[in-house]
Parts: C-alpha cells; structure tokens; sequence
C-alpha cells in the first residue's frame, strides 16, 4: 500500500460508519453488497480492516436493524438497514464530516497561497 | 479460504463466543467471499488487509458486537499510578527519616560544640525540641550511617518513581515530551 493509499485508509477510516449508513439509506444490504456500494462511489480502499467489525458495532449501538433473507440464488443473507436512530447519526454525521471538512479546506487554501510564488 | 473461517471459528471457541451467534457470523462471511470470488474477485475485496490476520479479524468483530469482552488492560497499564505514587510517597519517607535523621545529627554536633563552650547540655535543650532523638543519635554512631543509606536510597527511589511514571504515562508529562516536541523537523521552534 502507498503512502497516498494508506492516507486515503486512515481518512476513510473516521467516517467509514457514516458512509456505511449513508450506504444502507438506499436500501437493505448485506455486508459485501455494502463493500460494492462503497466501491461504486470511489471509496475502494477498505484499507486495513473490513466493514464486518464495523457493522457488528453499529448493530450493537442500535443504529441498524437486520433481518435475515435470501439473497439472489444465494444463502440466506444477513440485511442491515437504519434504525431511527441511525437515521439520527447519520444527520450528525454528515454535519460532523461538512464542518470538518470546511475546515481543512480553509487550510489547505491557506496552505495553497502562502506557498505560491 | 475455508482455512481462514476455520481459523475464526477456533478464535470465536476460544472467546467464548456462542455457537449460532459464530455460525451466523461465519455463514455471512462465507457467503460474502463466495460471491466475491464468483466475480472474480477474492478475499481480500471483502476483508481487506484482514484476510492475512483471521485471529485478530475474528476477535474485533466478536468484541464489536457485544458477544465477548474486550481484552482487558494488562495490569501494568492499570496500576501505574498506585504503583508510581506508592513507590513515590515510600521514597519521599525514607527520604525524610534519613534526612532528619542526618540534620539532627549534624546539628546536635554543633549544638553540641556550642554547648561545651556557653555551658553543657542544658544549652542544647535550649536549642533543640526533641532533645531524646539527638541523644540516640549521638550515642549511636551507626545511626548516622543508616541515615545517610536511608537518605540516598529515598532520593534514588523518588528518581525512579518519577521515571517510571514517566513512562506508563506515555511521555504526556514532564521535560522530556517538550524537548522530543520541539525536536520534530518542521516545527517553528526548532
């Protein structure tokens, strides 16, 4: 893994679980189907751990609901979808990630013009 | 891959983790990988870099849903602070008997010469308040030896408490986590 990689897996890895609900806001998934949700929207690194620990914790703190179903030909699968109380989380969470991200965005500009010739 | 679920059931036996909460998790998992590979793809687009570490992957998602507690602290990191500070505060006793111990001595000598020229022990009496201690110091001259041990073993043992409790506290106190800061390249203090 790059260094550029391993930035990108330690970035993603403080708001993996709100991508994760973002991801179950569109409907119920399984673990991998959440895996190429993410994937199809540029997150590709799941980096050094798995989803699997992380949705285990989100079900714990109540923020997903899961039934067991059929999947597509497939064994029964385990389906997470948001909770109420995910739904919270995942409004704080985005309102979380725009200020944090305003805020690297006004250093990185910062950054930008002090460096500039 | 099989080998890798296997090796998650054994870590999930040994966690104590229910048998169908492990079978659900491996059912999952299983069929997660299955269908990665019918893609084309392979384990690690499912687990990640946790593909190579089945034992650690299995635990943190046995402990990130509630089914086995977490490892305990090891008691090193728990007790640091008894430990520093009861080793801190036996030090800073032994350091003060002995420096008492050492002061009165000295200054029952002093006294002492003092006396024998104003006009003998009623003189140092005059000076001192604990006129029984200074006599047993005087009387024994291997009381001032175990004086001066027990000073030098207090300040050596302060020394190591302060060290050691430097170091279970992770370098957060002290001089040393200044000058290892200011050490950094690119900091402007430097």
């Amino acid at each position: 893994m790059g260094e550029a990689d391993t930035r990108r897996s330690q970035l993603l890895r403080g708001v993996l679980d709100i991508c994760l609900l973002a991801v179950m806001s569109e409907g119920p998934a399984y673990g991998y189907e959440m895996t190429k949700r993410l994937r199809a929207r540029g997150l590709s690194t799941v980096g050094e751990g798995s989803i699997y620990p992380l949705l285990g914790r989100l079900e714990r703190d109540g923020l997903v609901e899961t039934r067991r179903a059929a999947s597509n030909g497939g064994p029964p699968r385990k389906y997470y979808s948001l909770s109420p109380a995910g739904e919270g989380a995942l409004e704080a969470g985005r309102r979380e990630w725009q200020m944090a991200r305003d805020a690297v965005d006004g250093a990185l500009d910062l950054v930008t013009s002090e460096v500039r010739p | 891959m099989n080998e890798f679920i296997e090796e998650c059931r054994r870590e999930w036996r040994r966690l104590g983790v229910p048998d169908p909460i492990a079978n659900e998790m491996a059912a999952d998992l299983s069929a997660d990988i299955e269908e990665a590979k019918s893609e084309g793809g392979s384990a690690e687009d499912v687990l990640g870099n946790s593909a190579f570490d089945p034992r650690r992957f299995a635990g943190s998602w046995a402990v990130a849903r509630g089914v086995t507690a977490p490892p305990a602290p090891t008691p090193s990191h728990r007790r640091w602070p008894v430990l520093t500070f009861g080793l801190l505060g036996c030090a800073a006793l032994l350091a003060l008997v002995g420096a008492v111990l050492v002061g009165g001595r000295q200054s029952a000598s002093a006294v002492s010469r003092v006396g024998r020229i104003v006009g003998g022990p009623r003189s140092i009496r005059m000076f001192r308040g604990s006129p029984i201690v200074l006599q047993h110091v005087e009387q024994f001259p291997g009381v001032a030896l175990f004086a001066l041990f027990l000073l030098v073993v207090g300040v050596v043992g302060i020394g190591l408490a302060v060290l050691y409790g430097f170091r279970w506290s992770g370098g957060r106190i002290g001089p040393w986590e200044v000058r290892r800061y200011r050490g950094r390249s690119g900091d402007p203090r430097t």
